[in-house]
């Protein structure tokens, strides 16, 4: 059994191609406290194995900024998980 | 100089961009140079011929960065005032897909400015094209914008 830990509530994005690979824009996700980046990202990587093969060209953004792997998450944060950027 | 960072004009549109409106937004008196950028879409990408791009942005992150982006120009440059315009949506070949103005008194600042934006946009900006050819899709190979360090325990 693992330990019940304190739910807290994130939103979760995904643009590009990790989007259309995982056919989610948007989702609403309750994870223990303590998450970090990283490990929201490994619950990704179990539901949608192929994203593994993207995870170096990644960056995470928290809140509209780029964030550290190691980063925490905090309640009612906005995540997303960017692939290169390509405007212009 | 008096102007600040409320006079730049930063926009995720789904129209057709207006330069006339960015050029006439920058201009000044006071300024005696304006240095554009016309960012459009190109007909063939690594040899195939392109039918259309789709561009998406995550639009929140996007404005905030580029108006980060407009904070360091006028951080760096001696300049007046900017605009800094991107299309979304479905481009066809030959419209525009980003437009910067930057208005300077002298014409060095403006050049320098103008360059130092479209490069930054381009590596920073969460924006992707896909590029639509006869035979498939891609998504356009971008660049990777620097993670930050990771954080350590404090």
């Amino acid at each position: 059994m693992p330990h019940v830990l304190p739910n807290l509530r994130v939103k979760v994005l995904f643009f590009g191609r990790v989007r259309e690979l995982t056919g989610i824009a948007e989702e609403s996700i309750a994870v223990p406290e303590g998450t970090t980046l990283t490990e929201l990202f490994e619950h990704y990587q179990k539901r949608f194995p192929m994203l593994a093969a993207f995870r170096p060209s990644l960056v995470a953004s928290r809140n509209q900024e780029f964030a550290a792997w190691n980063t925490p998450l905090a309640s009612g944060d906005d995540i997303a998980f960017l692939p290169p950027v390509s405007g212009g | 100089m008096t102007a600040t960072a409320d006079n730049d004009w930063c926009e995720l549109l789904r129209v057709r961009i207006d330069w006339n409106a960015a050029v006439k937004h920058v201009r000044a008196d006071m300024d005696g140079a304006i240095v554009t950028f016309d960012g459009f879409v190109r007909n063939e990408s690594h040899g195939r011929r392109t039918l259309y791009l789709q561009y998406e942005a995550y639009e929140s992150m996007a404005l905030t960065k580029m108006r980060e982006i407009c904070a360091q120009v006028r951080a760096t440059y001696c300049i007046h005032r900017l605009a800094m315009l991107h299309r979304l949506g479905r481009l066809e070949i030959g419209e525009t897909s980003v437009f910067i103005a930057v208005s300077a008194p002298h014409r060095a600042a403006a050049f320098d400015a103008c360059r130092f934006a479209i490069d930054t946009l381009k590596r920073t900006v969460p924006i992707w094209k896909k590029e639509f050819f006869e035979d498939g899709a891609v998504w356009a190979d971008g660049q990777l914008p620097a993670p930050p360090p990771p954080k350590t325990a404090s």
